[in-house]
């Protein structure tokens, strides 16, 4: 897995996928709705999915000493890799509007959806339906990604919606929790986002090795 | 011994058809793959490279079914379709770094040894070179892991006259060490030179599968080249 990660990272990467990850910071920005952060850096994956097929990669890795199904890891494994920096630099920035800034004048009176463990839950349910709808869509052809993207970004951008509505309606107030208030309920969401984060990728990893290796290259 | 078996091979696309190919490709002998554009070659190619699934038909390497041995096959086996037409922008010396780790036969000397022969700079990128150096980086990635039986599409269109020959030179060195090649082309003098088998297809169906001597004796007429040859057979088909 290593060897298939090492070529994704050194021949088949847009350097945006890189410098998207960035945008994990936007988690910062008070009165924004943070959220859109994870679909910035799925936006960054795509860009290498549009950069390696002008560089014929499939066909490049099919005829690599692989099977197909290895050829499919190799993407799903690129596309983790950068969902996990994202995913740390947002932690991390989470951490801090958990603790430090907890009490910041900006980020209390702020109307969106803060940063805490249920936020970091939606991020990963927004990396899951990428994994599950852009990649596993894409595979279907192995060429085409225009219909799965726009459809990705369809689900992510209702995902956002409904997060940033949750905490407005009357009784779950509790979703936009400062700080370590309601940290059990905090931590649900948590590990909620993470298992459909899970749940999501293996199922659209298997799925993908399905379509993939049916497809003429 | 035979190193590749293909048996039966049929595939169906819409406007085309391959149909019902069978041939055996043998250690220590050079095998020219002719027919005309569209004749099918590329497709017969690609389903042994598994990148096209055949709709029947069996694929087998040094014994083993490609279906579910692709991996290790793929380690003996080199492939080259003319042009290198991936990742323009990288550098060679990173495209061959890449490729190198994923070999387990991969021979530094004998890769240092082709840079030099087709005098490939290893800071240049794909998008930089001419067709014919494209050609060139293609061949020196299926050289270079000792490959048992090189499987060549179209390996010398593009190519000048004096890599050409250099190039069928190291064809003929390769196979006295035992490796079967195995190219599609257009240049029937580069088969002439070669060749030590001749297969030819026309629409999808095997017209042929010998030796070349038997070829020209089966199907050519006193005096003719094997270009003759192939065109009174297309012309003839045509006709029809």
């Amino acid at each position: 897995m290593y060897k298939l990660l090492r070529k994704e990272l050194k021949l088949s990467a847009s350097p945006l996928s890189y410098l998207f990850i960035a945008f994990g910071l936007m988690t910062l920005l008070p009165g924004y709705p943070i959220l859109v952060g994870a679909f910035f850096i799925s936006f960054g994956i795509f860009q290498s999915f549009q950069t390696a097929r002008e560089a014929n990669d499939i066909q490049y890795s099919a005829l690599l000493p692989i099977s197909k199904a290895d050829v499919v890891r190799s993407k799903f494994a690129f596309s983790i890799f950068i969902e996990m920096c994202g995913f740390s630099v947002m932690t991390i920035m989470t951490v801090l509007r958990m603790t430090v800034l907890a009490d910041s004048a900006v980020y209390r009176n702020n109307a969106l959806m803060n940063a805490n463990l249920i936020f970091l839950g939606f991020a990963l349910l927004i990396f899951g339906c990428f994994n599950a709808i852009f990649i596993c869509g894409f595979f279907k052809t192995a060429y085409y990604y225009g219909k799965p993207f726009v459809l990705y970004i369809l689900v992510a951008f209702i995902i956002i919606g409904i997060a940033e509505t949750l905490h407005h309606i009357p009784g779950l107030e509790a979703v936009n929790a400062f700080g370590f208030d309601n940290i059990s309920l905090q931590l649900a969401g948590l590990i909620s986002g993470a298992a459909l984060y899970v749940l999501f990728t293996l199922i659209a990893l298997k799925k993908s090795i399905k379509r993939f290796e049916v497809v003429d290259l | 011994m035979n190193i590749a078996e293909i048996r039966n091979l049929s595939k169906k696309y819409p406007a085309f058809s391959l149909k019902d190919i069978s041939f055996n490709l043998k250690n220590g002998r050079i095998t020219g793959f002719i027919g005309r554009n569209g004749a099918g070659k590329t497709t017969t190619i690609k389903c042994m490279l598994n990148l096209v699934h055949p709709d029947s038909g069996e694929i087998s390497y040094f014994g083993l079914p490609l279906k579910g041995n692709e991996s290790e096959i793929k380690q003996r086996i080199g492939y080259s379709n003319g042009t290198i037409n991936y990742y323009p922008r990288k550098k060679l010396s990173d495209i061959i770094a890449v490729t190198k780790s994923f070999y387990s036969n991969w021979d530094d000397t004998a890769c240092h040894e082709y840079l030099k022969l087709f005098n490939l700079d290893l800071n240049k990128t794909p998008s930089e070179l001419s067709e014919g150096m494209k050609v060139k980086v293609n061949l020196l990635l299926a050289l270079s892991h000792r490959a048992e039986i090189l499987i060549l599409d179209e390996p010398t269109s593009g190519l000048d006259p004096f890599s050409r020959n250099e190039l069928l030179e190291i064809f003929i060195m390769l196979k006295e060490r035992g490796t079967a090649i195995f190219f599609s082309t257009h240049i029937t003098s580069d088969l002439e030179k070669c060749a030590d088998d001749i297969i030819y297809i026309h629409d999808g169906k095997l017209i042929a599968a010998m030796q070349k001597e038997e070829f020209m004796k089966e199907l050519g007429q006193s005096g003719e080249t094997l270009e003759e040859t192939m065109l009174r057979l297309e012309r003839s088909s045509r006709d029809v």
